[in-house]
């Protein structure tokens, strides 16, 4: 786990949103795809025929559909252009970024257009989900794409009282900055007094985990421009730096269906690889922004302790004294993270487009109060399998 | 060597994956017009002078935006390729065999996919003028358009199944009871005054104990099935043999059936196998026949 060797600079050229939403009746999957596409291809002043190469994913089987980059066609101009597809669960996003950067730094393509879409709404997530699970041992006790172990972690360690609040801080924290972002799927307008009710009222999923925790179902399309630091200088005068990323994953334990392993380690395994060979010593000190994949509340909360490897209760102090707040000391999903939407195919490469426009400084009314310069983004996704990204402004690492 | 084993478990597994797919704006607007008008619409790209059908939203070569550009196209069309699905799968829109085509409406510039009928598998060609058949009731989807069938010049006469259009394993059968007065007209036309089949008392005495009818008499209503119904109209019959195996008594309804069983290619004439069985589903008579199928006739010909 050396080093990453990069054969040249990749920019951040263009960024597309849809917006994210519960229903998009108006327009059919390559429709919406290209939405983003035209967004990502006008916010960079490209044409598609400056594009040489299209990367497209989604989660297998969630709209029940083989192969859809075949007829993505007409909404993602992959027409006689190069074409991959990738498909590796919640973090497919992630992965889209990790690869257009990887097929640009090669020196393979200087152009490269990465699309990750879902249309939720048509689908069915538990029963793609469910396929997931070992047919023999753990398919007829599935309990779909929901969990709560991370609200049985916390809780064990600092005690109901305390876990279940800082669940509920940081999920108020989560829809504060939901409401400041236009692309929101889900924003309510929650406020602190009605942190109390929640806690009781919201109709409990799994557990410990209620429906006021979990992230949505989304539908919605992400298209993000990647280029090499020529042609990227020649595109915009902003460009923003992929740094760095690092894929781990523990999908090669998930068919033992025992806990040998321990299975949340890959966030802060991830990290501390990512910053040793980056030479990050504090990384919340360095960071100004962090884009995580945060599935639900409970999660959020207890990632940030392995994502800025904290130790002890610092991480629920983080959450506790609101200092992930979009104006706080180490701001947290400004974007209002996968709880405010989650079309899970984009979801992961969304949280990478967020930490880019923050560092450019245009992510619009949910943009942090003062200069972004270095940022940080996650993906989540098959139980035990970590992306993470680091941005820069400048050149100068 | 077989590698089944007994013990072995097999999990019988079934995914339930419902899902729903939105048609959009575009593509509803399309299925509105094909429900409400019966008209099908496409979407044109005035850059690449393109008319899509089904519609897109974005022309697919420029990548513009051309969803305002609708034009009416007409309902019919000519078949650009086709392919014959024999094979038989649960989500099938009808019973194989059945012809899937690419058609190219009139006023569009790229091929739809759908079934057409009412043509012979065997007939089916590249070139093809069909044109849309709507469905009696709207499902609010493609299937709108029930099939496309050929637009024909209406035939001169009508014709029975060319060699071509013959495969092994079509049948065909005709029905009728025959009765007494059956029996004493063909006693007329054959000049056979048996009293095997025309005297009651002598019929008595034979071990029948009744009149029964000529046997070719239910022989003969093979004839309807071979020049009228497979092949049908124009055969000529080279040989019918039969032999028979039970009486046909006054009153009996006799089904002649007709099987192609061979196709000759040489010649191309058909051999067929045929029955006849009586309302007991008893076998009166078995045989077979040799024939010639009707030829297209000049007028006819493409």
């Amino acid at each position: 786990m050396g080093s990453k060797k990069k054969n040249r600079n990749v920019g951040i050229v263009g960024i597309g949103e849809t917006k994210f939403s519960s229903h998009r009746e108006d327009v059919n999957q390559p429709e919406m795809i290209h939405e983003a596409v035209k967004g990502a291809l006008d916010d960079a002043g490209l044409s598609i025929d400056d594009i040489d190469c299209v990367v497209h994913g989604n989660m297998e089987l969630f709209e029940m559909v083989h192969q859809p980059d075949l007829w993505h066609t007409l909404g993602t101009g992959a027409y006689g252009k190069d074409a991959y597809r990738l498909t590796t669960g919640g973090t497919t996003g992630g992965t889209l970024v990790a690869a257009a950067d990887n097929l640009v730094a090669s020196g393979m393509y200087d152009t490269v257009l990465a699309i990750g879409f879902e249309k939720l709404q048509e689908g069915h997530t538990t029963g793609g989900i469910t396929n997931m699970a070992d047919p023999l041992w753990a398919r007829k006790l599935q309990s779909g794409a929901l969990t709560d172990s991370a609200a049985v972690k916390v809780i064990a360690e600092f005690g109901e009282e305390r876990a279940r609040r800082a669940a509920m801080i940081y999920r108020i924290i989560m829809d504060k900055h939901a409401c400041l972002n236009p692309n929101s799927h889900r924003a309510f307008g929650l406020d602190w007094d009605q942190m109390e009710d929640l806690m009781t009222s919201s109709p409990p999923l799994i557990g410990d985990l209620r429906l006021i925790h979990m992230c949505s179902q989304s539908d919605g399309a992400c298209a993000m421009i990647f280029a090499s630091e020529e042609r990227a200088w020649e595109i915009t005068d902003r460009p923003v730096w992929i740094r760095d990323h690092i894929t781990i994953h523990r999908e090669e334990t998930l068919n033992l269906c025992v806990n040998y392993y321990p299975n949340e380690t890959t966030h802060r395994f991830a990290a501390e690889k990512l910053y040793e060979r980056n030479n990050i010593k504090d990384p919340i000190e360095y960071f100004d922004v962090f884009e995580m994949y945060d599935p639900s509340a409970w999660w959020g909360v207890d990632w940030l302790r392995d994502f800025f490897l904290l130790e002890g209760d610092e991480h629920l102090k983080l959450v506790e004294e609101k200092e992930i707040m979009i104006n706080g000391r180490m701001p947290v999903n400004p974007s209002g993270g996968v709880i405010a939407a989650n079309p899970i195919g984009a979801t992961a490469m969304v949280r990478v487009a967020e930490a880019a426009k923050q560092v450019r400084g245009n992510a619009g009314p949910h943009q942090i109060p003062r200069p972004v310069n270095h940022a940080m983004a996650s993906s989540f996704g098959g139980t035990m399998w970590t992306v993470l990204f680091m941005l820069e402004k400048e050149l100068n690492w | 060597m077989s590698t089944a084993r007994e013990d072995c478990f097999t999990m019988e597994g079934k995914l339930a994956l419902p899902y729903q797919y939105f048609a959009g704006l575009t593509g509803s607007r399309f299925l509105i017009s094909l429900r409400d008008q019966k008209k099908i619409k496409g979407l044109k790209c005035n850059k690449c002078n393109k008319i899509f059908v089904p519609p897109r939203s974005t022309c697919e070569i420029c990548f513009e935006e051309i969803s305002g550009n609708w034009v009416d196209l007409k309902n019919s069309g000519t078949v650009t390729g086709f392919t014959i699905i024999r094979y038989e799968e649960p989500h099938q829109p009808v019973k194989p065999p059945y012809i899937l085509a690419l058609i190219k409406l009139d006023g569009a510039d790229t091929p739809l996919t759908h079934i057409v009928k009412g043509v012979p598998l065997s007939k089916m060609k590249v070139g093809m003028k069909v044109k849309a058949m709507f469905a009696k009731k709207s499902t609010s989807s493609i299937m709108d358009i029930d099939h496309f069938r050929p637009v024909e010049g209406k035939p001169k006469f009508e014709m029975g199944y060319t060699y071509d259009e013959l495969e092994v394993g079509m049948s065909a059968s005709f029905s009728k009871t025959i009765s007494e007065s059956d029996v004493y007209l063909f006693a007329g036309i054959s000049g056979d005054f048996n009293p095997m089949h025309l005297n009651e008392e002598f019929a008595k005495m034979t071990p029948f104990g009744t009149r029964i009818a000529h046997g070719a008499l239910p022989q003969s209503l093979i004839a309807p099935v071979l020049g009228m119904k497979l092949p049908g109209l124009g055969t000529v019959a080279l040989e019918i043999m039969a032999r028979f195996k039970a009486p046909t008594y006054f009153g009996d309804t006799i089904t002649a059936t007709g099987e192609v069983v061979e196709k000759l290619e040489k010649k191309r004439w058909v051999r067929m196998a045929l029955t006849w069985t009586n309302q007991k589903d008893e076998l009166v008579a078995e045989g077979s026949a040799l024939v010639i199928p009707p030829m297209p006739l000049p007028q006819q010909a493409e």
